[in-house]
């Protein structure tokens, strides 16, 4: 049946029969220096094998030794013989019958190492192997690929095989218990694993077609930067030809998604993926989102991101590498909790091809920043690799919109680049003062910044952003963010206040009553955190001819914001007298480094420390001058807040 | 206790670094708010982050950031959370050296900030951590 090709010497003493073979080649197994003595009935039997070559595999000096061979009815049996193979059985306890007129027998086999073997041979070509407890880890000495993961547990089962002319048939059904693996970093590990597996494979030819159903029950896994716990179920069918495997179809049951299913062509020898398709239908992001998709594209932000809603992803693999996908959205939702930004409910497709352009058609239904409502909108844009681009998105917010338009975007190295330009349509001051909780002011925010440049860590706007406000108006430019996801965002700008109008002003925020018009200029502003840090602000009377009162309770205010070293040029007794005071100019400035703001006023008397910052004139007349410069700005925020909060008279020194 | 001896430890180390990269490149001013914030973040995590030093489950490497270099001694469930103080760490690192390039007024110094930091902190290494050095990993 083999051609098998040997030479081979024969002694015969009165201790037996002694059978020696030079070599028994077979095109599958060559067996250098291979012995067998036969004692006979009764006595001891061994075979030795100088050199077993198969597959590639050497095995030096293997060794079976039957302490009581039986030779009965053409049965040739054996009890507690031992096997040795050097470097993969250390010794196995063995039982054997063989009856080579059929070619069937039964041998069991056990050892320590190895757990039990029970094998079953049938005269019609079928055989059955059973495995009890076979240590997985022994098997990674004689695996490299898997032997670098360290793997542990064991593996008991059946396995069988039928041969019935040109078909072969192997069924395998098992369990793996206390399955285990680490990478030596531990960023591919699995604990306490337990799997049932059963697979089956047919071939009438050089083909196999296999199938087979995996069942995850117990234990966990990480599989860098993703964690895995027990409960997915994998089934699949496919063929093995040509030196590739063809995965026809796959299921796999995961938790959060209603079908996952691929198909790939992989090749054997490189490991790679010829050809691969992944789809995913209703996945749930609430619950894929923050195992799946964090980990992966955002793990420094894992703790503020929050999804919702559903997605579809279809994915094309070609030669190892990403070729295209597609993802559809249906009511999803995206939301940093960090900076108060969310988006959604969002629902459309989002196509990308390694090569080429796709158009992204998304219907976003409203979001949030800060405490701003963002109404529906329409995002078209382009896609092409890594560059995104849109002629226009117009986001609506409040009673206005916020037009970005010809944005050109690209991914590169750290981060995003790239430029655009941004408009705000007017929204009205009174909505948008109700919306941030600010009290109620009349006017319009608008801006028009044609020039938005985008940079890693950075986002700059050429142009202004204009509030008319207080029938004056307030223009902000040179805005620049900083790490605007990062742990210090900064700010950036200047801002610019002409003839605001004091009644208004004052009456809106509570801090008594005053008639006139100021500018005022906010130069080098820079927010850290949100936070002012730096500026040099000034604050002064407008030009021009106009009526100029001060109600006793806002030289008050005023006094208590020169801190408590502030003063007023009259007494307390004399000020109860009037409501309201004649004044020619008011000015105040505020230096602000770190956190203490250098207050100045309209006039400085730096060796007396003191500054003036309302200059009286008319009938009756008042100066309020302060005399603390150096002012804590944690301390004079809040002096402003209670001010204004409760609108309580401060202390006059 | 423990834990203000490790944010007093950092501190110790991002103070030492900044006042060793300013003597090397002269006079650069180095304390901005900005740069505070970020120390801020970097020490608050860093009570998180000191046992992970020390067990070797994170190293530093020679570019200047933190890594995962053996995780097998945390605990499974943990590691992806380990993975994310990674993450936000060299965010933060990230954003430290292009700030002080920033602050400098030279933005392109950044690779260079970030090289020299990456010397100062393997020199500042606790003993018991692990470094990356040309020949990968020792431990200190």
């Amino acid at each position: 049946m083999l051609g098998i090709a040997c030479t081979a010497s024969l002694a015969a003493g009165a201790g037996g029969l002694m059978l020696e073979f030079g070599r028994l080649a077979h095109p599958a197994v060559v067996l250098d220096g291979l012995s067998v003595r036969l004692g006979g009935t009764g006595l001891p039997g061994a075979i030795r094998v100088g050199r077993l070559t198969a597959a590639g595999h050497v095995i030096d000096d293997l060794s079976f030794a039957c302490p009581k061979l039986g030779i009965s009815g053409g049965i040739v049996s054996c009890k507690d013989a031992r096997l040795v193979i050097p470097g993969v059985i250390d010794d196995a306890r063995v039982d054997l019958t063989v009856n080579p007129e059929t070619r069937s027998g039964s041998i069991t086999a056990q050892s320590a190492h190895w757990g039990r073997f029970e094998a079953r041979l049938s005269p019609d070509g079928t055989a059955e192997v059973r495995l009890h407890e076979l240590p997985i880890g022994a098997l990674a000495k004689h695996f490299p690929v898997i032997g670098d993961f360290g793997p542990g547990g064991f593996f008991s089962g059946r396995l069988s095989y039928h041969r019935h002319e040109s078909e072969q048939v192997i069924a395998l059904e098992g369990a793996v218990a206390a399955g285990r693996f680490s990478s030596a970093d531990g960023l591919q590990a699995a604990e306490h694993l337990q799997l049932s597996i059963n697979l089956g494979a047919r071939s009438s030819g050089p083909a196999w077609a296999w199938h087979t159903r995996m069942d995850w029950t117990a234990g966990e896994a990480y599989l860098h930067p993703l964690y895995f716990t027990a409960g997915p179920s994998l089934s699949a069918r496919g063929r093995v030809e040509s030196g590739r495997v063809f995965l026809e179809h796959a299921a796999l049951t995961l938790e959060g998604v209603e079908a996952l299913e691929l198909s790939a062509e992989i090749d054997i020898e490189t490991a790679q993926i010829a050809r691969g398709v992944i789809t995913v239908e209703r996945g749930d992001l609430a619950q894929l989102g923050p195992r799946f998709i964090t980990p992966v594209f955002a793990p420094a932000h894992a703790e503020s991101i929050r999804f919702a809603g559903l997605f579809n992803f279809k994915a094309l693999i070609a030669e190892g590498a990403l070729e295209a996908f597609e993802l559809s959205l249906e009511q999803a939702g995206f939301s940093l909790t960090d900076s108060a930004l969310s988006f959604g409910p969002v629902s459309g497709v989002v196509p990308w091809r390694a090569a080429g352009e796709t158009r992204v058609a998304l219907q976003v239904d409203g979001g949030r920043w800060q405490k701003l409502e963002l109404g529906p909108f329409a995002l078209d844009a382009l896609l092409d690799g890594p560059r995104f681009r849109a002629h226009e998105i117009s986001i609506p917010i409040l009673d206005g919109r916020l037009l970005l338009s010809d944005l050109d975007l690209g991914r590169q190295g750290t981060g995003w680049s790239g430029r655009g330009g941004v408009v705000i349509e007017p929204i009205s001051m009174k909505v948008l003062t109700e919306a941030v909780g600010l009290p109620p002011m009349s006017g319009v925010l608008s801006a028009s910044m044609p020039s938005l440049n985008v940079r890693p860590g950075e986002i700059a706007l050429e142009g202004a952003l204009v509030i008319s406000v207080f029938d004056g108006y307030l223009q902000v430019t040179g805005l620049q963010v900083l790490e605007p996801f990062g742990s210090a965002p900064h700010l950036f700008g200047d801002i610019e206040a002409r003839n605001l109008d004091l009644f208004q002003l004052t009456e809106t925020f509570s801090f008594g009553s005053m008639t006139g018009f100021i500018d005022a200029d906010v130069l080098g502003l820079e927010l850290a955190h949100w936070t002012p840090v730096r500026f040099d602000a000034a604050l002064r009377s407008s030009a021009g001819d106009y009526r100029r009162r001060i109600s006793q309770r806002a030289v008050e205010n005023i006094g208590a914001l020169g801190g408590p070293g502030a003063a007023l040029a009259i007494q307390r007794g004399f000020l109860s007298f009037f409501d309201s005071f004649g004044y020619r100019t008011i000015g105040l400035s505020c230096k602000l480094r770190g956190d203490v703001c250098v207050m100045g006023g309209i006039v400085v008397k730096p060796d007396e420390g003191a500054f003036t910052i309302v200059q009286g004139g008319g009938v009756p007349a008042l100066n309020v001058i302060g005399y603390n410069r150096r002012v804590d700005w944690v301390e004079l925020v809040d002096r402003i807040k209670r001010v204004v909060e409760s609108n309580a008279a401060p202390v006059i020194e | 206790m423990k834990l203000m001896i490790m944010l007093r430890q950092v501190f110790v180390m991002v103070a030492l670094a900044l006042s060793a990269f300013a003597f090397a490149q002269g006079n650069l001013e180095i304390n901005t708010p900005a740069i505070s914030a970020l120390q801020k973040s970097m020490q608050q995590r860093h009570a998180q982050l000191a046992p992970l030093y020390a067990s070797g489950a994170l190293g530093l490497t020679a570019d200047g950031n933190v890594a995962l270099r053996d995780a097998s001694g945390v605990p499974m469930a943990q590691r992806g959370q380990v993975n994310a103080l990674v993450a936000a760490e060299n965010a933060d690192r990230a954003a430290l050296y292009r700030e002080i390039a920033r602050a400098n007024g030279h933005p392109e110094w950044e690779a260079e900030v970030r090289n020299t930091f990456a010397q100062r902190w393997v020199e500042r290494a606790q003993p018991g951590w692990w470094v990356q050095g040309a020949g990968g990993w020792t431990v200190r």
